[in-house]
């Protein structure tokens, strides 16, 4: 028998605000943090984006890190996020964690800030993404073990897969997984080159919709051993009961018609968990507003569930496409969606598409006793991955 | 509990050898890095004979640099007008993992580690355990790396990050095969404030 992986801390950084409780009562509320960009010095205003309303130095005096130093923002993010997950866990003092954090920005802010010129000699590393995530368990001294997905926008989904890998296969008792992304001019204006932003705020699985925000943040979740958890009295969250990644194998940043990828990712996550489609009570879409995006992944959800469609819906007119952080956050959501008995409606949504699933929105919103819930997250290059979350009994 | 081999390892391919995996026509549009990826992938499942691994898993300290210091440049000289899609999709880290999965049409387990110089050893160690565990019988890991005229000039433009010019295959599988090289017994990874990060590849030689 393999060691059943359970959820025993979360930590949450978004547009929505900092921490779990400012997340939870914004997405019960339906109000977004999409807006025009404040703190990204960026010239083209006419894309909102879901900022973390606060500056570099906020988080560098919440955190109590020493001026004097540059600190990426994917850094600073992230630590919020990973101290608010341990603090939940008990396990601040705790050593010998691990700590699996998924990036691709990693600290491009800090180099695009410079660029042409080099990072200053005698600086501390803070570019690549692997020094992100050092940075970000330095900050806590309590990690032994760190690594760095970095699968673009399904990046902390797969550090969460790792992470469950770890803990199954008795490598590890605990595992901090998760990620972390700071907006860019990198790839804010990536994405505006592949013409894929929406000027207004994004409508997923909507007949107009044109495009994506680009968010940021972080989240991380505190995995463990179900056998961990009870020997030191930790609350138990959920269950990571299932995981299934799989590459579409189509095209470089195009999803195939059939989203073939999503598609095997939700099969296998299924079969690992041991459910049936029909458990499945909510499906947290990778729903990214984009019109590609959106009609593949409803056919894969179509494939999938067949006549008995869950309710579905895509957070992401909340918090913006928090690219490599967007498995955490999601993840996240879904857990407080099961502790607080509600689907997320989805803030933007009029027009229904045939092409694409109806989400639940404002107008059929409803309360939920959910036991079973599904997230996606799908990145470029078709690296699609899907995780399925079990109520803890 | 399954035992794990490797029965391939392909690294430095000469040029001379890439037609014979890869048509100049496919070849044309590559960048040097993905050329030379993807031809030490194809030549590894040549050898082992595995021509649809369960998994392909990447590792690479700094991702596709090329591209990634082109947009840089186009962002430093034309500020936001900079208009590089290309440039773009092909700047992320995992475009290798991925580009070798759409070249052979593999829908399989796929990801990429970028984590300094371990990344090949966290790919590695997370085929391991799924290679012993049962959820794959193989597994092609690689590891690649490239380094731009601004590294070469100044190794420590983005830090100090020891990164190699280089691509490398590995096939792993449940199976000895005719000719396995080594068993594969284990992965360590050590990460301590301060130090850069290590990690030991435990190989048997058969």
């Amino acid at each position: 028998m393999r060691p059943k992986v359970v959820i025993t801390g979360m930590g949450v950084v978004s547009a929505l605000g900092v921490g779990v409780d400012a997340n939870a009562t914004a997405l019960m509320q339906g109000i977004s943090g999409i807006r025009t960009a404040r703190y990204l010095p960026t010239d083209h205003l006419e894309f909102p984006v879901g900022e973390v309303p606060m500056d570099n130095e906020e988080c560098r005096r919440m955190l109590a890190l020493p001026p004097g130093r540059p600190y990426s923002r994917t850094h600073l993010l992230g630590a919020l996020a990973v101290r608010e997950a341990l603090e939940q866990s008990k396990l601040l003092d705790h050593n010998g964690l691990a700590l699996i954090s998924g990036t691709t920005v990693g600290g491009m802010d800090v180099t695009e800030s410079l660029f042409p010129e080099p990072l200053p000699e005698g600086m501390p590393d803070v570019p690549d993404c692997g020094a992100s995530t050092n940075d970000i368990a330095d900050t806590f001294g309590c990690f032994d073990y760190t690594s760095s997905v970095s699968t673009a926008c399904s990046s902390a989904m797969n550090a969460l897969i790792m992470g469950k890998l770890l803990i199954e296969s008795g490598e590890r008792d605990i595992v901090v997984a998760g990620g972390s992304e700071a907006l860019s001019l990198f790839h804010l204006n990536g994405f505006k080159s592949l013409m894929i932003l929406d000027r207004e705020r994004c409508r997923p699985f909507d007949k107009t919709r044109a495009g994506l925000n680009l968010g940021e943040g972080a989240a991380y979740l505190v995995l463990e051993s179900e056998t961990s958890a009870l020997n030191r009295g930790a609350e138990i969250l959920a269950v990571l009961s299932g995981a299934g990644n799989a590459c579409d194998a189509y095209h470089q940043t195009a999803s195939s018609d059939d989203g073939e990828g999503a598609y095997l990712a939700m099969t296998q996550a299924l079969q690992d968990a041991n459910l049936s489609p029909r458990d499945i009570q909510y499906v947290n879409a990778h729903g990214t507003g984009t019109p590609n995006n959106d009609a593949s992944e409803s056919a894969a959800i179509r494939r999938v569930f067949g006549e008995n469609l869950p309710p579905v819906s895509s957070t992401k007119s909340y918090t913006g496409h928090t690219t490599s952080a967007s498995g955490s956050i999601e993840t996240a959501f879904c857990l407080m969606a099961m502790k607080y008995g509600f689907i997320p409606a989805q803030c933007e949504f009029e027009n229904t598409d045939e092409q694409c699933v109806v989400p639940v929105s404002k107008s059929n919103t409803s309360n939920a006793d959910l036991s079973y819930v599904m997230c996606n997250a799908f990145g470029f290059g078709g690296n699609d991955s899907s995780i399925i979350l079990s109520r803890y009994e | 509990m399954n035992k794990v081999f490797v029965t391939a390892i392909v690294k430095d391919v000469p040029a001379e050898e890439y037609g014979h995996y890869l048509p100049p026509m496919k070849a044309r549009r590559m960048g040097k890095l993905q050329k030379r990826a993807l031809v030490t992938a194809l030549k590894a499942m040549e050898i082992s004979g595995v021509g649809e691994p369960d998994a392909i898993l990447n590792g690479t300290a700094m991702g596709c640099m090329e591209n990634t210091v082109q947009m840089l440049s186009g962002l430093a000289s034309e500020g936001e007008e900079v208009n590089m899609p290309t440039c773009f999709m092909q700047s992320t880290h995992n475009t290798v993992a991925s580009m070798i999965a759409i070249y052979t049409k593999n829908h399989g387990y796929n990801t990429t580690y970028s984590h300094r110089t371990i990344s090949f050893e966290l790919a590695l160690q997370d085929a391991l355990l799924r290679l012993r565990t049962g959820r794959l019988r193989t597994a092609l890991v690689c590891a690649n790396d490239e380094l731009t005229a601004l590294q070469l000039q100044n190794p420590d433009f983005f830090g100090q990050l020891e990164v190699c010019d280089r691509s490398e295959s590995w096939m792993l599988s449940v199976e000895p095969g005719k000719t396995p090289l080594y068993e594969l017994e284990n992965v360590q990874i050590i990460h301590k404030k301060g130090v850069e990060d290590r990690a030991v590849i435990q190989l048997k030689p058969l």
